[in-house]
């Protein structure tokens, strides 16, 4: 049976090491490829596609034009200085982005098996024991591939690491009933809790999500001593980013007796404008600032005082700093983009 | 004054007293204070006589247009030094202790600024070598001959092998037993060893060196007794009731220290302070790597009894910070030549902090917390800089102090030691030196880091850290050419060309070679050469110094000078090593797998076309570069397959290194590995390299990966660095712990301030040290630092004076270095992964 499953493949968006956002400690999050959800303020709008892409780097580009040659489906060409993808055409054949000499031409998405990942995911195995820290399983959403991401949580428990899940929440019940017995912390997100306005921002209602959310909350509070949840809420301007929304996620989880660790309001950044860019997409937030402090914690105050669980709730991720100008005289302060910092998963 | 935005806060120094405050703000008012301790330098007034010794700057490269010139200027600007009868009948030892007593005692003014609690303030001098004509007429036809080693070191530097020079400094003078003993006792030891001395013995060299010893062993006391009676006339003017008692006090101290042991804290570090300050004075330098070692160990029980005898905590830390400012007056030596490259940075005063004890306990006293917040209110300020040793047992409230001072500086104000690492490494010296009785189990907790990071052990070990410095990258470019110089040399000022030679030895047409492993082999041989060439090199400066440049002084402070009758310079020391420091590592795995990668395995080019890019500095080989650069496997990425290249590179020229002893001196070389500024400067100078390199780009510092190659973060980096210093295995060299570089590795890592940003990922920050530990190198040095910050401190200097920025180990005043290293700096801030 083991053999078996080991022959069965991922495809991985990417793996980073270090990653200090997703979970307790320090991590090597995995992002998954392909994800139910189109959020159109996503931060990794690679990962949503759960097929293998082709992306192009202009800052990465020679323009040596050995792809357009190369191409067996003549789906590349140039355009003032630009290798334009003609993604009908393109048969994802990975020819071009092989002989690419400096990875301007990227196949976004690769396959890894079971052993080979997890080789990858203990190589950090001293800093997740030091720091209570360990393997987040994110996407995309994860719960998608939920046969090779079981294996591989699986083979992780044997080694005894920690492992979270982080999933957008939309999936079927019975992919979760695979994954839930092998995590041992879910970050689960919840969006938007106006239904239709969810589908608005994501593509889809947020019913199945909710619900899932509940089951995945009576799952863990079966397994309390073990398994532990966190919350997720992406804060994002002119979209999730309301009192109303925020009030009522708050309601929805102590009317439904959600029992969570943490609720973190992620603050939005805008690191990803170049992600769009290279996949040709405008992105609708492309010209929208960092927060400030105080909407963050405005947001914050509006959780927290309709919560018996206040203490648990955070806001986390970049704002606005406010940097003192010593040389005016009149001590003006103003404001810098100050980001620098892991997006957060959504 | 121009105006600039100026958006990004420089850490200020805080909370000091008007006294420290006035002492800091007017040492860094520079060239415009009255009082300054620039070198002044002294004569025998004979013609022939010199004061500048230039085989100590033979690995500061950016010096060598400037022998003649230091040479005549500090000649012309000599005082005479009449001297007595019997003078040029002594041995130049004899002389050499005679005539620094002497300039020491009788002609460099006393003085005490206001407020100082510390005596002891000129100590930048030139002395005469004391060459008598014979004598210096021999020198220097060593020096200045068609194969002297000036001509040698300038030939094999324009060549792009490296440097290597006889370098002072670079040790840790046994500064714990004058506070045991005091003076009288060294000078008691070195009666003792004269008495044993036979009569035969006594009238020769041993007993020559034994007498300068001695003479010089006595003139911390008769400084201290001048310091003292002027410290009793200020005290007579003083009008200030607190400031004439603290006068009186330290003329008290100065009666008794350094001669007999001390007994306070504030005794004890006057003795420190007077016992350093002139070590910098007998080897003619100011304070290069001349290191304190366990700071915060020898002098605790000093403070201890001293705090329950009533001494305030603050007074005790008013003190240390006096002392602090005395430690940066070594800057003034050359406080009129502007500095370049981190010339001024070179100094290094180190002293050690915390670290394991004899059985794995940690050694963190309440002392080191003081000396840590004297570090933090003084901070930003370049000597003497800290090291923090670290290990499994390091206390949670010695990290959590370390991070928050690292979140309020921009980086750590101080290097970190790790102690396992750095452990096995002195044990595997140990072995490979055959020094089982001077290095093991039982003492090897009491190594310390010396300069920037390069370990030793204390008090009885010279190990010439800084003295050998081999571009290991020559080895490959010499492959690629069967022995000869890629291109040719054209010198920089006369315009000249060079005729290429077979400098190397010949190992193949490599464009015959038909497999990775004929190319192997041919590396194999050209590192055999470039090791030797340099170990060759380094004989003439070592045997010019042993003969000609002795220093007694030093000599007393190092155990192994007096029970053999040996100068320090002659190898007396119980431990004698000299470090040959691989320079260029990163950029020569990586050639090395990119030639494998482009030629041999995916074959993207023939070996010719290789060549021909390189020859043609890439030029019209655009897309093979990219190739070389973007393609082919690196180092640093916790890439097995690359970092076993990193092992077998680190095998190959540790164990050629381990091959040589010095001839005149015999002292065993052995490998480490810290680049100074070598990576830079030399990469105009060293060929375009297979990795993508242009000439003219800089090279690899000390252990860290390319710049630019350490994609996967820190902990990656971290893991290829200590897998290629041997990682771990069950018989490790200490404990699991295997290290083949016994000097160790600098290590620096660049991280986003948002790291750091709160108390949760102050934890996180916190772990990824403890990770360190078990998987990282010997030392580290934490930058935390954001590019716009730097541009607008290159483009408005005047706002950012105190922005300190940590290269290779050494700190250096961000607008006082060049702008070439400026902009290295903010590539490698820039190249940050969000």
């Amino acid at each position: 049976m083991n053999d078996k499953c080991e022959n069965i493949n991922g495809t991985v968006l990417e793996i980073q090491r270090m990653s200090t956002e997703d979970g307790p400690g320090i991590r090597t999050t995995v992002f998954m490829k392909g994800c139910t959800l189109k959020c159109s303020w996503c931060h990794n709008p690679e990962s949503i596609s759960f097929k293998q892409e082709l992306q192009w780097i202009k800052t990465d580009c020679i323009e040596c034009g050995i792809c357009i040659d190369l191409c067996p489906s003549k789906a590349l060409s140039f355009k003032d200085n630009d290798v334009i993808i003609d993604r009908e055409k393109c048969k994802i054949c990975n020819i071009c982005s092989k002989e690419c000499p400096t990875g301007a031409l990227e196949l976004i998405g690769s396959k890894w098996n079971v052993e080979n990942l997890v080789e990858e995911l203990l190589k950090d195995r001293a800093y997740f024991e030091k720091s209570a820290g360990g393997v987040t399983i994110s996407g995309g959403e994860p719960a998608m591939q939920p046969d090779f991401v079981v294996e591989v949580l699986k083979k992780l428990k044997k080694q005894g690491i920690h492992v979270a899940l982080d999933s957008c929440g939309m999936s079927s019940e019975e992919s979760f009933i695979k994954i839930l017995p092998h995590v041992d912390l879910v970050l689960f997100d919840i969006k938007e809790i106006d239904s239709v306005k969810h589908k608005e921002f994501t593509g889809s209602s947020n019913e199945q999500i909710l619900s899932n959310l509940k089951f995945v909350d009576n799952y863990i509070k079966n397994h309390k001593d073990s398994k532990s949840l966190w919350i997720r809420t992406p804060i994002i301007p002119d979209a999730t980013a309301t009192e109303n929304n925020i009030l009522g996620i708050t309601k929805f989880l102590s009317e439904n007796r959600i029992e969570y660790d943490r609720w973190e309001l992620c603050s939005f950044n805008n690191l990803c404008n170049d992600k769009y860019v290279r996949l040709n997409i405008d992105w609708e937030f492309k010209n929208y600032h960092l927060f400030d402090s105080k909407t963050m914690d405005r947001l914050l105050a509006v959780a927290k005082e309709n919560s018996s669980d206040s203490k648990n709730i955070i806001w986390t991720g970049s704002v606005k700093t406010e940097v003192e100008d010593f040389t005016s005289e009149t001590k003006k302060s103003e404001f810098v983009d100050y980001c620098k910092i892991t997006s957060v998963g959504d | 004054m121009e105006k600039s935005p100026m958006e990004f806060k420089i850490k200020e120094p805080e909370v000091l007293s008007d006294r420290i405050k006035w002492l800091r703000d007017y040492y860094f008012s520079g060239t415009k204070r009255n009082w300054n301790n620039e070198f002044t330098s002294w004569t025998t007034g004979t013609d022939w006589d010199i004061q500048y010794e230039e085989l100590t700057f033979y690995i500061v490269p950016e010096t060598y247009p400037f022998f003649q010139t230091f040479r005549s200027s500090m000649k012309q600007s000599a005082q005479k030094v009449d001297f007595p009868k019997w003078f040029w009948t002594g041995s130049i030892v004899e002389r050499k202790a005679w005539f620094l007593n002497e300039v020491v005692v009788n002609h460099l003014p006393k003085e005490v600024l206001p407020g100082d609690l510390i005596a002891g303030s000129k100590f930048n001098i030139m002395t005469s070598m004391c060459w008598n004509k014979s004598e210096a007429k021999k020198r220097d036809s060593f020096v200045y001959g068609k194969n002297g080693s000036r001509a040698s070191i300038k030939k094999f530097h324009d060549h792009g092998y490296g440097n290597a020079g006889a370098t002072s400094g670079h040790l840790i003078p046994g500064y714990d037993r004058i506070l045991e003993i005091g003076w009288k006792g060294v000078y008691k030891e070195l009666e003792s060893f004269y008495d044993k001395l036979t009569d035969s013995e006594k009238s020769g060299e041993k007993g020559a060196q034994l007498n300068a010893m001695k003479r010089v062993a006595k003139m911390p006391k008769e400084l201290a007794k001048k310091y003292s009676l002027l410290c009793n006339n200020l005290a007579d003017l003083e009008k200030d009731q607190s400031r004439k008692e603290e006068l009186l006090q330290m003329a008290v101290n100065l009666k008794k220290v350094p001669w007999n042991a001390p007994t306070t804290f504030w005794e004890a570090v006057q003795a420190l302070w007077m016992t350093h300050m002139l070590v910098m004075s007998d080897e003619n330098y100011p304070g290069p790597g001349v290191s304190f070692g366990r700071f915060d160990q020898y002098l605790y029980p000093f403070w201890k009894k001293s705090i329950e005898n009533g001494m305030d905590r603050e007074f005790s830390k008013e003190i240390l910070k006096t002392f602090w400012i005395h430690a940066n007056t070594a800057y003034d030596a050359f406080i009129r030549v502007g500095g370049n490259q981190g010339i001024t940075a070179g100094y290094g005063q180190l002293i050690t902090l915390s670290g394991i004890g004899e059985n794995g306990e940690d050694l963190t006293n309440d002392l080191t917390y003081v000396i840590l917040e004297v570090i933090d209110e003084m901070s930003p300020i370049l000597e003497p800089k800290p090291s923090i040793r670290i290990h499994r047992n390091t206390p949670d409230k010695l990290y959590d102090v370390m991070i928050s001072m690292i979140s309020s500086s921009q980086g750590a104000p101080f290097l970190l030691n790790f102690d396992e690492r750095s452990m096995a490494g002195m044990m595997n010296e140990s072995k490979n030196g055959k020094l089982q009785k001077l290095i093991n189990k039982e003492n090897v907790y009491n190594y310390c880091p010396v300069g920037c990071l390069e370990n030793t052990m204390t008090g009885n070990d010279r190990s010439g850290t800084v003295d050998v410095n081999l571009n290991l990258l020559k080895a490959v470019e010499l492959t690629l050419t069967n022995g000869r110089d890629m291109n040719i040399f054209i010198d920089p000022i006369t315009g000249k060309s060079e005729k290429i030679k077979q400098d190397g030895p010949k190992t193949g047409d490599p464009t015959k070679f038909s497999t990775w492993e004929q190319f192997k082999k041919a590396y194999i041989t050209q590192t055999e050469f470039i090791v030797k060439k340099i170990v060759e090199l380094y004989e003439k400066s070592e045997s010019i110094r042993a003969e000609f440049v002795p220093t007694p002084y030093l000599s007393c402070l190092v155990k192994g000078c007096a029970e053999k009758a040996t100068d320090i310079t002659k190898g007396g020391a119980e431990i004698s090593f000299v470090t040959i420091e691989g320079v260029t590592y990163g950029t020569t795995v990586d050639s090395l797998l990119a030639i494998k990668y482009l030629v041999f395995d995916e074959k993207l080019c023939t070996m010719e076309e290789l060549v021909t890019a390189l020859r043609a500095n890439w030029e019209g080989y655009e897309i093979l570069q990219a190739r070389a650069k973007n393609r082919a496997p690196k180092y640093g990425r916790d890439d097995n397959y690359a970092d076993e290249m990193g092992k077998f590179v680190m095998d190959l020229w540790t164990g050629e290194t381990w091959k040589y002893k010095t001839k005149s001196t015999n002292r065993q070389f052995r490998p480490g590995m810290l680049s100074w500024n070598y990576w830079v400067g030399d990469g105009f100078i060293l060929a375009a390299s297979a990795d993508g390199r242009k000439k003219g780009n800089f090279l690899s510092n000390a252990i860290c990966p390319t710049n630019g190659a350490d994609t996967n973060g820190p902990t990656s980096n971290t893991n290829s660095v200590g897998k290629v210093l041997g990682g771990k295995s069950e018989n490790g060299d200490w404990n699991e712990f295997n290290n083949s570089l016994p000097n160790g590795a600098s290590h620096t890592i660049t991280f986003s301030p948002s790291l750091i940003r709160d108390d949760e990922h102050k934890d996180k920050f916190k772990s990824y040290l403890k990770g360190y530990v078990e998987n990282g190198g010997t030392a580290l040095q934490i930058n935390v630092l954001d590019s716009a910050m730097l541009i607008d401190a290159q483009n408005h200097p005047q706002n950012y004076k105190h922005l300190l920025v940590r290269v290779t180990g050494y700190n250096a005043y961000f607008t006082s270095i060049g702008r070439e290293l400026q902009n290295e700096i903010i590539a490698r801030v820039s190249h940050e992964k969000f």
